[in-house]
């Protein structure tokens, strides 16, 4: 059986779909003449995480060995005891143990974290969990018999790599991991920095982890870089000056997961997380323009998955626990979708450009759960990734367009979608999978926090 | 407990922004009934307080400035809560001690919860946790990144203050500071001639431990700088 998608991504004109199951990308292409869709792509993270780990693992031991005798050479010029030199050079140095997890630890997953399109969409950037790396693909379409992506460069980072932006030049991409700090790493060369010292250093950092990240340019022309983490701040700081804070985002009461800069409002964001609300604001005045309550929107299709933990359960088990996983737009048309973790709904919402309030236009009820969920902006379209472990062979994404008047799903190109991934996939062993054994789908919920009595 | 790790999910109560702090409750000396409204901010912190020795030192020599001691250890917090109380109800006849306060909270997570842009005068670092191993170096409460957040909270011409018996922490600290473009550097004829840093030097507790055991102790104080153009 097919593994569902984990992620999907559109280009704009909706020509070009990205697609991530566990540590593959896969591309599909529309091709409008024919009406279907056709394979135009495809990259494996073979990286052996391994291997990573044991680099890691090594400098580490050179680190504390230098170290230690750093601290041992100082010992004994303070007591100034001339020891033979013998003693501490005998010391055969070990080579470094790989740590294998013990019984009982989670297991380790290898996949493509997310995928994202340069501004320009010649390059494709995605974060692998093996080494923890950017990889930069460029992208050429000329040829169709051609496998579209080519490695440009794979750029190791220190901490795992968790949403990412480009500059408004797109020399630059900006990765924001779960250590807090956010990276710049250059698009269009080849040079890859070294991880430890004197390597990359963070041109910003938050303590706590990091969920999203966007850049636009205010009235002058002048970058700012927005960046969202699970305590409930969304900062706003100058770029390329990341020194220089401007504001902070305040009114979020939960972590915030999604990060949403509009080309048709001036000054809107909008945002949500594990609130049962969507914010809207003005981020030039720091002002929350509007939040839209969802927890009467939410309730049709909430089920057992959204019941907190039964650590965290009250005792009529009827705490319920949900999270907005991302928030996605268009280019032209003033509206905004929604979906929430583990739920089939999608919320289309009208917004209004001037004042920023946000009215709820549509509720479309999808087959299944929704996993992913993108825009190929340009084209008036949003794609939905479905969890479609139940439906086998088809809803593996629902693409839901504009007809002039409303959204309305677009049943023959889903059908066509789900034709090409079955014909393209259904003999590949790694999109395959068997069983129980999925990669994690849903990891938005986890960033909820519990406090130290819990820890 | 000695230690207490910034990046845990501590049981923290931090007001959602500046405006819906509380301060009546930690100054209600200063807080005006007919306006219902403080008729003073807090303008100095003391980030890692400790057991207040700075706080109560500086008390005097600043009545017109509120200040506020942040800590993140429980038992500690509670401790200097019970010594200002004890103050202020031993000076009850002048009304001394009315100025500072404590705090549990995350520094490193919360600053900007609590102050508004530009809002401090003067930010104390005294005798931080100085985190040996270098996997723990971002538990530091002087980095390139946090940096940027005191920046923020500063007004121009603020002061960042930084004691240590660590020489290692003491260097790192200077470095950070030295490399952030909005800080600059105060010479030692500066530190001789500032009133806060002999309290510094002689009020704190970890301060007078040092000075028992005869041990070093470095300073180090910057200036917040005006913002460069944005470019």
């Amino acid at each position: 059986m097919i593994h569902p998608l984990q992620a999907v991504v559109a280009n704009s004109d909706g020509s070009i779909v990205f697609c991530v199951i566990k540590n593959m990308i896969q591309v599909f292409r529309w091709e409008q003449t024919k009406g279907e869709f056709v394979a135009a792509g495809r990259w494996i993270d073979e990286e052996d995480n391994t291997s990573a780990i044991k680099t890691k693992v090594t400098e580490e031991q050179h680190r504390q060995r230098a170290e230690n005798d750093a601290k041992r050479r100082k010992i004994e010029e303070d007591t100034s005891i001339n020891k033979s030199e013998d003693n501490a050079q005998t010391k055969k140095a070990k080579d470094a143990k790989v740590p294998v997890p013990g019984a009982g630890a989670p297991p380790v997953y290898n996949y493509v974290r997310n995928v994202s399109l340069s501004r320009d969409e010649k390059l494709l950037f995605a974060c692998t969990d093996s080494d923890k790396a950017l990889v930069v693909f460029a992208l050429d379409f000329s040829d169709p018999s051609k496998n579209c992506l080519t490695v440009q460069k794979r750029q190791p980072l220190p901490k795992r790599p968790n949403a990412l932006t480009t500059t408004t030049d797109g020399q630059k991409v900006l990765v924001a991991d779960k250590f807090g700090d956010v990276y710049s790493v250059n698009a269009r060369d080849q040079k890859v920095i070294g991880t430890t010292e004197n390597g990359l250093e963070p041109i910003l950092g938050h303590v706590s982890l990091l969920t999203d990240i966007a850049l636009t340019t205010d009235s002058n022309g002048k970058q700012l870089l927005f960046t969202a983490d699970r305590d409930e701040h969304i900062r706003i700081t100058h770029f390329p000056q990341t020194y220089i804070i401007d504001k902070w985002l305040f009114g979020s009461k939960q972590f915030v997961s999604t990060l949403c800069l509009p080309q048709w409002g001036s000054n809107l964001l909008f945002s949500a997380g594990g609130d049962n609300f969507v914010s809207s604001w003005n981020w030039e005045s720091g002002h929350l323009l509007d939040s839209l309550d969802i927890s009467e929107l939410i309730e049709p299709f909430l089920g057992d998955a959204q019941l907190a933990p039964e650590r965290f359960q009250n005792e009529t088990n009827t705490l319920v626990e949900y999270a907005v996983t991302e928030i996605v737009t268009l280019s032209n048309l003033p509206y905004i979708a929604f979906c929430v973790e583990q739920t089939k709904a999608l919320f289309i919402c009208k917004i209004d450009p001037t004042l920023g309030t946000i009215t709820l236009a549509q509720t479309i009820e999808l087959p299944c759960n929704i996993v992913s969920l993108t825009s190929a902006s340009a084209s008036n379209t949003f794609v939905a990734a479905l969890d479609n472990r139940e439906s086998g062979t088809f809803n593996f994404a629902i693409f839901i367009s504009w007809d002039e008047v409303q959204f309305t799903i677009d049943g023959e190109k889903n059908i066509c979608f789900d034709r090409c991934i079955t014909e393209e996939l259904g003999g590949n062993s790694i999109a395959n999978f068997e069983g129980q054994v999925i990669y994690p789908l849903y990891h938005i919920g986890s960033l909820r926090k519990r406090g130290e009595l819990y820890a | 407990r000695a230690h207490s790790n910034p990046f845990s999910d501590h049981q923290l109560e931090y007001p959602v922004n500046p405006d819906e702090m509380d301060w009546q409750k930690l100054y209600p000396h200063f807080f005006d009934e007919a306006t219902n409204r403080m008729t003073k901010q807090v303008t100095i912190a003391d980030i890692g307080c400790g057991f207040g020795g700075l706080l109560i030192d500086l008390s005097p020599e600043f009545p017109e400035n509120l200040i506020l001691g942040m800590e993140i250890r429980v038992q500690v917090t509670n401790y200097v809560e019970d010594r200002i109380i004890a103050l202020r109800t031993n000076h009850a006849d002048n009304n001394s001690f009315q100025n500072i306060n404590v705090l549990r909270g995350n520094a490193m997570k919360f600053l900007p919860n609590f102050f508004h842009k530009s809002q401090l005068e003067k930010m104390f670092f005294c005798f931080p946790d100085p985190h040996f191993k270098q996997r723990k170096h971002k538990a530091r409460i002087i980095t390139n990144t946090l940096l940027s957040e005191y920046a923020y909270a500063l007004k121009e011409g603020g002061i960042i203050y930084t004691i240590t018996d660590v020489l290692d922490l003491h260097q790192w600290m200077a470095k950070h500071l030295e490399e952030h473009p909005l800080f600059e550097r105060l010479s030692s004829d500066w530190e001789d001639q500032d009133k806060c840093v002999q309290i510094m030097r002689n009020a704190t507790e970890e301060g007078k431990k040092v000075e028992r055991k005869k041990g070093d102790k470095y300073v180090a104080c910057f200036v917040r700088i005006p913002n460069p153009e944005i470019v």
